[in-house]
């Protein structure tokens, strides 16, 4: 019995050793100089001071721009990740096919992705919800009232928010990957049963696809708490107007190489992490309840 | 089979991995010939000697295409009478230069010559990571030529951590045409803040804008030092001003000219993307308060004549002030500190190159210089110079570097400029709300 | 039965009109590139050029400051292809350990690489970086590329959920059959999750292609630096941005990406015809 483990291990830690080894070395190592970073003075540029859990404190007691970031980025997360993957979900639903026009189809609704993180498209972003620019043309056209885009924080974020959702193509794609991988056998079955297009869905597409579903909302939620570029870019680094696109990251960046405050930063770094667990572990949790593996042994 | 391709294909990645780790490539081998490495003690460099040791400097600066262009030329030049000296160049946009170089000082990484702007000054050099060039002063470096206001601009405290590279003053860049066009035949000599908010008015009726706002960062200080107060107080513990009224009145009629769309709103601004967008370019606005330095570049995109206005009195001379647009200074690490002074005083002086350099980095410090380049700078480039030549004289010294935590401050100040120009937050509130935030953020400097 | 018969005409319908508005921005990028740098914004609502110039893409092409833009994109090349392959290949080989196996501590290791996902980039980035400075990997691309050959968490997730979806009756019939893990893994899942390694490795190479923050800080000279740093070299706050020569080279970036999406997107396409139990 003992032997039988032993070998379990060893086979199993020789297939995960890479992970393990790059984790000590590239991982720990700088996560635990950064835990420290965080309850000291360090400006980067001098040694660090120790100063215990001051930057803790004055982020939750005494930073107005702490918590207006937080609520934004939050506003970005909880409106955009959804947006974002019910559209992926339906289109990926609708291009399900073996079409030849599909494969266009696939590549236009990806494309966005893939240009996405650049300077260029965040600039023509910005450009595109200009006072005089397209969208507001296309409000005219429809009868609407321009809206002053940068003028208000809450449209501003509004900007972010379809950037992000504009760009639904990566998680289409992993959403594609997983209904491809679903057996046909399992339609054809139901359609002998005279299963209907909605049922269908709900028991088969849905269960089948539910680990892919984790996935995307996992990754998507982690994704979007740390989006920084099209913040950046788009408020041209300031966060603006009135904080409204004040990403958490943006300001984190903000402390780090603007104000020189690397202690601070080190702590806000450490904050997010913790609510970003807490939120994941509540995803998992709750993932029992409706995500179904084909193989045993979950987690 | 698909699996033998894919490990065939892990094999030949790992393999390629291995020969460039082990081998090292160009970039490895480049980095252990870094300069900073090889082993150089402080007095074995001497002047110009046929027989001089090999050196290797790292010069790093921050520019667009154009200055990246002329600069490796300059250091052609340099190459030139200098055989022994390797040059490594690290150049980059501005974003990237800052997020690089901190790092690069927690690793002591730093390039033996390094670009610096004046908000980024005080934190390097107060951190003691630029080497004090004090004592390279008439030796590698050469002064004579450079007036001593203009190489205050680098000092701190009681050291000199940084050559400034050129000059810069405050004015108002506008269109002669359009100004008349508002029914203004000049800007009068003198004019006031009342004048200003005349004209504008002016301006709004002609259906213009007349500027394009102040920049509460940089014109807030200009305003307190006309009238005998400083934004930061001597040793960067405080603010150096104690009447709030002085906050209420600048703000206060910056912001009614906003409200009242003689000035553009903050949002119309936000979608400036630079030069070319301008609403002086664009033929909506008279004119712009910025930098000399600036004046070319914009002259250009406009294509038209421009002309140069001093700033707002009363008391312009106390306000006016001739500020370094950068500097080069030497990192504290450096192990060639003399050929990178060497390098340094060749840039500021040698004429030849400056006639590459025609004023980018500011109006010349050589005194030599100015007057070789005025052949061969176009009609812009000449009305600057005579603009900041007249600054000189009609100008009091700068104040000191800002202190540390000076981006902080400004952060807060254009917040509540911003506010206030959106009619969210009256000025009296947001002179005790600055003076409050200021005062918490640079008492951490006492 | 109408419904049946217009079901595929509305489909069409939707998919093309909304086609076109996700491709509207790229549209406008395109034909940025063609306008005179200083008309751009200036001429931003209509997309055709008025003149139609190709100079954006020939000055664009000679690149900043003595490098090519042919540099930049071979040192894309070379970064994105290193990093796809170890990174892929590493992430999948670990994800079967986790997906499959069993060993003491794999749940604390699952956390552990949960919790590396989470962990926001900004602040190991100072720590790392004196790392690397202390074993001398700096001004290369090795801080870039060698980490991928370690796994990324992502990937390892991807594959982790993707393996899950392969009946574990599968492996049973196969070790029965006198399968060895490594076999098992080689020979049988790998094949079975071709379409997430294909998404993966689409992934990868755009991220990598994308990736700023790693050429920023490990590339000091211009000669090594990737199509990103390149790009941002058009941008200049002091005096005039080369809008044009920027959009230009930002679509000729876009050509390696959409080429490898092309190649490896029917990889996702066929998926498994058998659910493998054959």
């Amino acid at each position: 019995m003992k032997s039988l483990s032993l070998k379990n291990n060893l086979i199993g830690y020789t297939f995960i050793g890479p992970f393990v080894i790059g984790f000590l070395i590239f991982t720990l190592i700088p996560a635990a100089a950064s835990l420290y970073f965080s309850v000291t003075d360090y400006d980067l540029l001098s040694t660090p001071s120790f100063i215990g859990f001051e930057n803790y404190q004055s982020m939750f007691t005494d930073d107005s721009k702490f918590w207006a970031s937080l609520k934004v980025t939050f506003l970005y997360v909880f409106i955009g990740v959804p947006l974002r993957l019910a559209f992926a979900l339906f289109i990926a639903m609708i291009l399900n096919t073996a079409s030849k026009a599909i494969g266009l189809y696939r590549t236009v609704y990806y494309l966005p992705s893939i240009i996405g993180g650049s300077v260029a498209v965040s600039i023509m972003w910005r450009n595109l919800y200009g006072d005089e620019g397209v969208i507001n043309i296309f409000l005219n056209a429809l009868g609407l009232d321009s809206v002053r885009w940068f003028a208000e924080p809450a449209a501003a974020l509004w900007m972010l928010i379809t950037l992000s959702v504009w760009q639904f193509g990566s998680s289409m794609l992993i959403f594609l990957a997983g209904l491809k991988n679903i057996p046909p056998e399992l339609y054809e079955a139901s359609n002998v049963d005279g299963a209907g297009s909605i049922i269908r869905f709900f028991k088969i597409t849905l269960p089948m696809l539910s680990p892919i579903i984790l996935f995307n909302t996992i990754m998507q939620t982690i994704g979007a708490f740390m989006t920084f570029v099209p913040a950046y870019i788009i408020s041209k680094g300031e966060g603006g107007p009135l904080d409204g696109t004040l990403l958490y990251s943006l300001y984190l960046f903000r402390q780090a190489f603007v104000y020189f405050d690397m202690g601070y930063a080190s702590a806000m770094a450490w904050v997010m992490l913790i609510i970003i667990a807490i939120l994941t572990g509540i995803l998992f949790a709750t993932s029992k309840k409706w995500v179904h593996y084909e193989s045993k042994g979950g987690h | 089979m698909k699996a033998p391709k894919k490990m065939l294909l892990m094999l030949m990645a790992f393999a390629l991995v291995l020969v460039s780790a082990c081998g090292g490539g160009n970039s490895g081998n480049g980095n252990i010939a870094n300069s900073t490495n090889t082993p150089k003690s402080g007095n074995e460099v001497k002047e110009d000697t046929t027989d001089a040791k090999p050196v290797t400097l790292r010069i790093a600066w921050w520019g667009g295409q154009p200055r990246h262009d002329y600069t490796m030329k300059v250091i052609e030049m340099y190459k030139a009478k200098n055989p022994n000296v390797t040059i490594e160049m690290e150049y980059a946009n501005y974003d990237d230069y800052w997020k690089k170089l901190a790092p690069q000082a927690a690793a002591n990484e730093l390039p033996d010559i390094i670009q610096i702007d004046t908000q980024n000054y005080s934190q390097y050099a107060g951190r003691n990571q630029l080497a004090d060039l004090t004592p390279f002063l008439g030796k590698q470096i050469d002064v004579s030529d450079i007036s001593q206001n203009a190489i205050d601009g680098g000092k701190l405290g009681d050291g000199l951590y940084g050559i400034n590279l050129g000059v810069n003053a405050l004015g108002f860049n506008y269109d002669p045409a359009l100004l008349k066009k508002a029914g203004i035949d000049s800007i009068p000599e003198n004019f006031t803040w009342d004048d200003y908010v005349e004209m504008a008015g002016k301006a709004k009726a002609a259906g213009l804008y007349f500027d394009n706002g102040m920049r509460a960062e940089v014109f807030f200080g200009y305003y307190l030092r006309t009238l005998g107060k400083t934004l930061f107080n001597a040793d960067g513990t405080g603010l150096g001003y104690e009447d709030d009224k002085m906050f209420t009145d600048f703000f206060g009629m910056l912001a009614k000219l906003v409200i009242d769309g003689a000035v553009p709103s903050p949002d119309v601004l936000a979608q400036i993307k630079g030069a070319e967008d301008s609403h002086l370019v664009l033929n909506q606005g008279i004119g712009v308060w910025q930098w000399s330095n600036q004046y070319v570049g914009l002259q250009q995109v406009a294509n038209r004549p421009l002309a140069i206005a001093p700033m707002v009195g009363p008391n312009m001379e106390k306000g006016l002030f001739l500020k370094p647009s950068m500097f080069f200074s030497v990192s504290e690490n450096s192990k060639v500190k003399e050929e990178a002074a060497k390098f340094i005083s060749f840039f500021v002086n040698d004429i030849e190159a400056n006639k590459l350099i025609l004023g980018d980095r500011g109006v010349p410090v050589s005194a030599k210089v100015k007057e070789a380049l005025k052949e061969v700078s176009t009609e812009a480039q000449i009305q600057v110079y005579d603009y900041v030549a007249w600054a000189e004289a009609n100008s009091s010294p700068m104040d000191p570097a800002d202190p540390i935590g000076s981006a902080e401050v400004f952060k807060s100040l254009t917040s509540l400029a911003e506010q206030m120009n959106y009619n969210k937050i009256k000025p009296e509130e947001a002179a005790k709300k600055f003076r409050d935030e200021a005062t918490a953020i640079l008492k951490k400097n006492k | 039965m109408i419904l049946k018969k217009l079901k595929w005409p509305i489909y069409h319908i939707f998919v093309a009109a909304l086609a076109l508005v996700m491709v509207y921005p790229v549209l406008w990028l395109l034909m940025s590139s063609f306008k005179q740098s200083n008309l751009i914004f200036a001429t931003a609502d209509s997309l055709i050029p008025q003149p139609w110039i190709w100079e954006n893409y020939k000055i664009g092409w000679i690149g900043i400051a003595g490098q090519s833009f042919g540099n930049f994109i071979m040192n894309s090349l070379e970064i994105v292809i290193l990093s796809t392959i170890g990174a892929v290949l590493s992430s999948a080989f670990i994800a079967f350990g986790f997906a499959r196996l069993n060993f003491t501590g794999k749940t604390f290791w699952f956390g552990i690489m949960m919790v590396t996902l989470m962990l926001p980039h900004d602040v190991v980035l100072v720590p790392q970086y004196i790392l690397f400075a202390k074993i001398h990997w700096l001004n290369s691309i090795k801080p870039i590329v060698i980490p991928q050959y370690f796994g990324i968490p992502f990937f390892i997730f991807l594959l982790i959920q993707f393996i899950r979806t392969i009946p574990n009756e599968l492996d049973e019939a196969a070790t029965i059959d006198g399968c060895g893990k490594f076999r098992l893994f080689f020979r049988i899942i790998l094949p079975l999750v071709v379409p997430a390694l294909a998404t993966a490795s689409i992934f990868s190479f755009y991220w990598r292609w994308e990736d700023l923050l790693g050429p920023v800080l490990y590339l000091n000279r211009p000669s090594l630096y990737p199509v990103s740093m390149g790009l941002k070299m058009f941008l200049d706050s002091d005096t005039v941005s080369n809008w044009g020569a920027m959009f230009a080279m930002s679509i000729v970036s876009l050509i390696p990406v959409l080429a490898i999406f092309f190649a490896f997107q029917k990889y996702i396409v066929e998926g498994i015809s058998t659910s493998g139990l054959k």
